[in-house]
């Protein structure tokens, strides 16, 4: 589970450096929420493009984690990267204005969501290449919002379960106090991954570890000393969240098909 | 004779641009005043074809860009991984050693890796073949990749008479350890000095880098010698071009010490094979 940070921090920022010259891209542009996974992001772009090309866009929604956006704030300034802020309330309550709600997942997806709309009109604007800041952690369990946090162009951190992103923010020189801050989806104030998911990181990182990379038998990761209820929500997460993961199904009707046998890869034409 | 490694990156599908890539490291091993120059596997179009296989496919007897690289091959000999054609509609990952002029061998990847990331065998005909071939500096065996993990493809070379065994490879790294590399360059290295130590030659393995769709080519290019020791390496994850002078006396002197050649058994081994495969074809 540990992991070599310098030889990951080569590797990431090979890659970011790689993908955008392949896509003809001189700068990166991301989310930056103050949390540690979009930080970490932050601090490999601009150890592989130069500062002068990230840029970070702040996009909080009203008044609401002011902390996190002193935070995200301080980051971009001792990185020296560009950085915006644009408060996403006023698109937002128009919108739920018309249609209101109560549930409040449906309204942090909609936050999601308009922050990656605003990413990829500035995307376009600026000709930066998005970088997301998916961890693998929350790839396989599904803890984010398909067409939003989870859009992007390339995903450097996605496989690094976010104990592994800590240990690397740690090499990074990310401050201590974004390591220490208890993840959080920012879906609503006071929101905590740990608490939403019932499991703390390190035993959902852990258990993911044994089924996913070891690809240990569910009852020998439970006889292992694993909670027989915490593997079977964990795996429970992973099978429904595929379809986050992956295309939406085209029903077969020709003999060449987008997503079946039309078969190039990503980089084709790089 | 003194060895040269491209530990390049190529650009995927663009034989165009990859042959110019080519020239640019012929012109700087010549020089060096190489004698030999390898390229990775599929070097001349990339790794993640899928789909576009036949696009870049070359038949070697015919096509311009084997007739530049024959050309070369007057001055410096010459390894190069490529798609080939080998009858029409039947695709091959191959690699070619050119020399004087004139191809001495084209060895088809005959293990092709069809599990968890990978997919050749969905894009690519088999090979068949292990076959030791004679170059000016030794007879020669060629691997590709995924075949140097079988060692039974290791014996045959040695088994043919092989002196330098030669592997180009286009391996992603995967797996975190400790040390600032992948697991699995450990175990390229690993089965290196096992080879070249128990079949006393010199084993000459030939990574590329580079990312493509976020795979990432691990690099790490090597040359162990007949004792088994390495001698030279190349970076884990930039591009790289390694020089390494070989004495190939040194494989004499090591045979002299380690008679594994002479004592071999390959007629013991043949028999046992064909009883061991009868059985199970019953």
């Amino acid at each position: 589970m540990k992991i070599n940070e310098a030889f990951v921090e080569k590797i990431l920022t090979s890659f970011i450096r790689e993908e955008l010259y392949k896509f003809n891209y001189k700068k990166g542009i991301l989310g930056l929420s103050g949390g540690l996974d979009s930080s970490v992001c932050a601090f490999l772009a601009a150890k592989a493009l130069k500062p002068e090309n990230v840029i970070c866009l702040i996009l909080p929604y009203g008044e609401s984690f002011s902390q996190d956006v002193k935070d995200a704030q301080e980051i971009a300034k001792l990185l020296g990267v560009r950085s915006k802020n644009i408060d996403i309330s006023p698109m937002v309550n128009a919108y739920f204005s018309r249609y209101p709600t109560k549930n409040r997942v449906e309204k942090g997806n909609k936050m999601a969501r308009e922050r990656m709309s605003i990413l990829y009109d500035f995307s376009s604007r600026e000709k930066a290449l998005i970088l997301g800041t998916s961890n693998k952690t929350e790839l396989l369990l599904g803890y984010g919002t398909i067409h939003g946090d989870m859009a992007c162009a390339i995903n450097p951190l996605g496989d690094l379960y976010k104990t592994q992103i800590k240990q690397l923010a740690r090499h990074l020189g990310v401050p201590e106090k974004i390591r220490n801050k208890p993840p959080s989806a920012g879906l609503w104030t006071g929101q905590t991954d740990e608490e939403e998911l019932g499991l703390t990181y390190e035993e959902m990182d852990e258990t993911l570890f044994q089924l996913v990379d070891k690809r240990v038998p569910k009852k020998d990761v439970i006889a292992s000393g694993f909670k027989k209820e915490a593997v079977e929500k964990i795996i429970r997460l992973i099978k429904n969240s595929e379809f986050k993961r992956k295309l939406a199904p085209i029903p077969k009707i020709s003999s060449r098909t987008v997503g079946h046998d039309f078969l190039y890869p990503y980089d084709w034409d790089r | 004779m003194r060895v040269a490694l491209a530990q390049i990156s190529p650009h995927l599908g663009d034989l165009r641009r990859n042959l110019d890539l080519h020239f640019r490291y012929i012109e700087k091993a010549k020089k060096k005043r190489a004698d030999l120059l390898i390229f990775p596997e599929l070097s001349l179009t990339g790794y993640t074809l899928m789909d576009m296989v036949e696009e870049v496919a070359l038949v070697p007897g015919k096509d311009t860009v084997f007739r530049k690289l024959k050309a070369a091959s007057q001055e410096i000999s010459l390894v190069i991984g490529f798609v080939e054609e080998l009858e029409r509609g039947l695709f091959y990952n191959s690699a070619a050693f050119l020399s004087g002029g004139k191809i001495l061998h084209v060895h088809r990847k005959v293990f092709l890796p069809t599990y968890g990331m990978f997919d050749e065998a969905r894009f690519f005909a088999q090979g068949k073949n292990f076959h030791a071939f004679p170059t000016p500096y030794g007879k020669s065996g060629m691997m590709i990749c995924r075949d140097f993990l079988s060692y039974g493809a290791s014996y045959l070379l040695f088994a043919g008479g092989a002196e330098i065994i030669i592997v180009i490879s286009a391996a992603p790294g995967r797996g975190m350890v400790q040390e600032e590399s992948y697991e699995t360059s450990h175990m390229w290295e690993l089965m290196g000095e096992t080879v070249s130590r128990f079949s006393t030659v010199f084993l000459i393995y030939c990574n590329r880098v580079g990312f493509e769709d976020g795979k990432h080519f691990a690099g790490g290019s090597f040359i162990c010698d007949p004792t088994g020791k390495m001698v030279a390496r190349a970076s884990y994850v930039d591009q790289d071009f390694l020089l390494q002078d070989i004495n190939t006396d040194e494989i004499r002197t090591g045979r002299k010490k380690w008679p594994y050649k002479r004592d071999d058994k390959p007629e013991v081994i043949l028999e046992a094979l064909k009883r061991i495969v009868r059985k199970y074809e019953d």
